[in-house]
């Protein structure tokens, strides 16, 4: 099943760390949003392949926009 | 199991595994089970029993009857044992697994379960009420648990209003009873649910320790509370990375004895019981790693109703600060953020039970009061070493402060100045001098002290406990 990690919250995509098409673990940072003066790792919450990566560095994400997915 | 049990039905090596006498023998002390009255074809068994020892009253719906549908004498069964569990001052725990309200008892059947949730509604506050869903559990039968303080989820549990024939007969949507009323409909999008389980074994497991942390408080041991060395490693060294906050709240708590609530709902908050040199605990926590531990309309409430349940059952708090705010937006505001949020404010100053406050690394703004700031009435203020209590960041703040200078100041020298600024706020208005000057924090504490100086203050204040309802906000 595939699962799809949508961003909390509006904010800059200021590190993308996962590569699609690679395996990724429960927990895993896929990307590091930028917001409120902060660095927030996004997690996996699933064992999968990166199937898909929605955003780029320098990309602002609103809440619910799609960041990944993972099958 | 027990020799009262219902003789109606012939005992059979097959026994429908939905049959309550079953699932309340799962659930208590194996020998402890007392039915409150002789069976009958009600569609609702209760029983006395212990859990881990304490005393507690246990009703069940009987899925084998008719979908466990509530009539009036099944519903009089539910209220009597309520009404028994506050008079012998003593968890009451709701098994349930029912279409709702039996149909051909008409509007007697609804007066029925009204008459059930009045009398939840009498015992809140006073006794806890546990409610395990074990199967569909609709119409009046998912308003019954949402009465109660604590909802455990089994993976057959499914919690609606209006199952999925009439969602598509009235709007057209189609859509699955797991979809509608599962684990994943109540465990993250609705908050309907605190525990989703693995397990109808697992559901029992987790509804008996909830019962114990509630109905079996225990007392203060803070000689018992060993030093916690390794608490400050759990926080990332870069002081702007967000990090799970939950692996400290186990660190603070006694070892293996936090039981998350509603982990997946508003995350950006982590709210859950445990023990704490022996005696539960209540924990509220932000979570930098969702949201950037804001506060909003969603974590409000569900910190609100939190510390309610816990001021009316007399379960002292510890509330873990790291926020830089509330979170901002056009979809929080209308969607009642102030509103909401107003609600944590007031069960916070409403509480009479002790509450212990810990500045881990930020507080800033509006939510600084929020999270059980002095002047709402903490018993105690703590903070970490790098801590700081402010308006906002230094950053954001000389930028309002010197909004002008900074717009005045040649492009080319505007960061060396903000630089500048932000270092003299910084020294002036940082950390958390100026908050221990005017008592708004009582101490700056070493991490590895956090579990003794937390219980030691606990344990010194007098023990309260509100007397109110726990409305389900």
């Amino acid at each position: 099943m595939a699962e799809e990690i949508r961003a909390e919250l509006v904010a800059n995509v200021w590190r993308v760390v996962a590569r699609p098409g690679t395996a990724v673990h429960t927990g895993d940072t896929v990307v590091i949003l930028e917001s409120m003066k902060m660095e927030i790792p996004v997690l996996t919450e699933t064992d999968g392949r990166l199937v898909r990566l929605a955003v780029n560095e320098g990309d602002v994400v609103r809440e619910g926009d799609l960041i990944a997915v993972v099958e | 199991m027990t020799a009262l049990a219902p003789t109606t039905r012939p005992a059979s090596p097959e026994l429908d595994p939905r049959d309550p006498v079953l699932r309340v023998g799962a659930l208590l002390d194996p020998g402890t089970v007392v039915p409150l009255r002789p069976a009958d074809s009600s569609g609702v068994y209760a029983a006395r029993g212990r859990v881990d020892g304490t005393p507690v009253v246990v009703y069940c719906t009987d899925a084998g009857r008719m979908g466990g549908a509530m009539g009036t004498e099944g519903c009089r069964h539910i209220v009597d044992a309520i009404d028994t569990a506050v008079r012998e001052r003593c968890p009451v725990l709701g098994l349930w697994h029912s279409g709702g309200a039996r149909l051909a008892e008409g509007v007697e059947a609804l007066h029925a379960v009204g008459q059930v949730f009045a009398a939840m509604v009498r015992a809140s506050g006073r006794v806890p009420q546990i409610s395990v869903v074990l199967g569909a559990a609709a119409g009046g039968a998912a308003y019954g648990p949402a009465l109660t303080d604590v909802v455990v989820l089994a993976p057959a549990g499914r919690v609606f209003v209006t199952g999925p024939d009439v969602v598509r007969s009235v709007t057209g949507e189609h859509i699955d009873q797991e979809q509608l009323g599962g684990a994943e409909a109540h465990g993250r999008k609705s908050g309907v649910v605190h525990v989703v389980a693995a397990s109808e074994a697992d559901a029992f497991a987790r509804a008996r320790r909830l019962t114990g942390l509630l109905g079996r408080p225990g007392l203060f041991d803070p000689a018992a509370v060993r030093d916690e060395p390794e608490l400050r490693a759990l926080l990332p060294d870069r002081p702007q990375r967000a990090y799970d906050i939950r692996p400290v709240v186990c660190g603070v708590v006694d070892g293996g004895s936090f039981e998350e609530l509603q982990p997946r709902w508003a995350p950006n908050l982590v709210t859950g019981l445990g023990r704490l040199g022996g005696r539960a605990v209540g924990v509220l926590a932000n979570n930098p790693l969702r949201k950037g531990g804001c506060l909003d309309s969603l974590a409000a409430e569900k910190a609100a109703r939190f510390v309610r349940m816990c001021d009316a059952f007399g379960v002292p708090l510890l509330v873990l600060v790291d926020v830089p705010g509330y979170l901002p937006g056009v979809d929080q505001e209308w969607g009642g953020v102030v509103r909401r949020g107003a609600k944590l404010l007031h069960a916070f100053g409403e509480a009479v039970v002790p509450r212990v406050t810990l500045v881990l690394r930020k507080s800033y703004g509006g939510a600084y009061i929020a999270m059980n700031a002095r002047s709402l009435g903490a018993t105690a203020v703590f903070a970490w070493p790098e801590a700081e209590v402010a308006v906002m960041g230094a950053r954001a703040a000389v930028g309002v402060l010197h909004r002008r200078a900074l717009a005045a100041a040649p492009e080319d020298e505007r960061e060396a100045l903000l630089a500048r600024l932000v270092a003299e706020h910084e020294r002036v208005a940082g950390g958390v001098g100026r908050a221990l000057e005017i008592g708004v924090v009582d101490a700056v504490i070493e991490p590895r002290h956090t579990r003794r100086v937390v219980a030691e203050a606990l344990a010194a204040a007098p023990a309260g406990r509100g007397h109110h309802g726990n409305i389900p906000l």
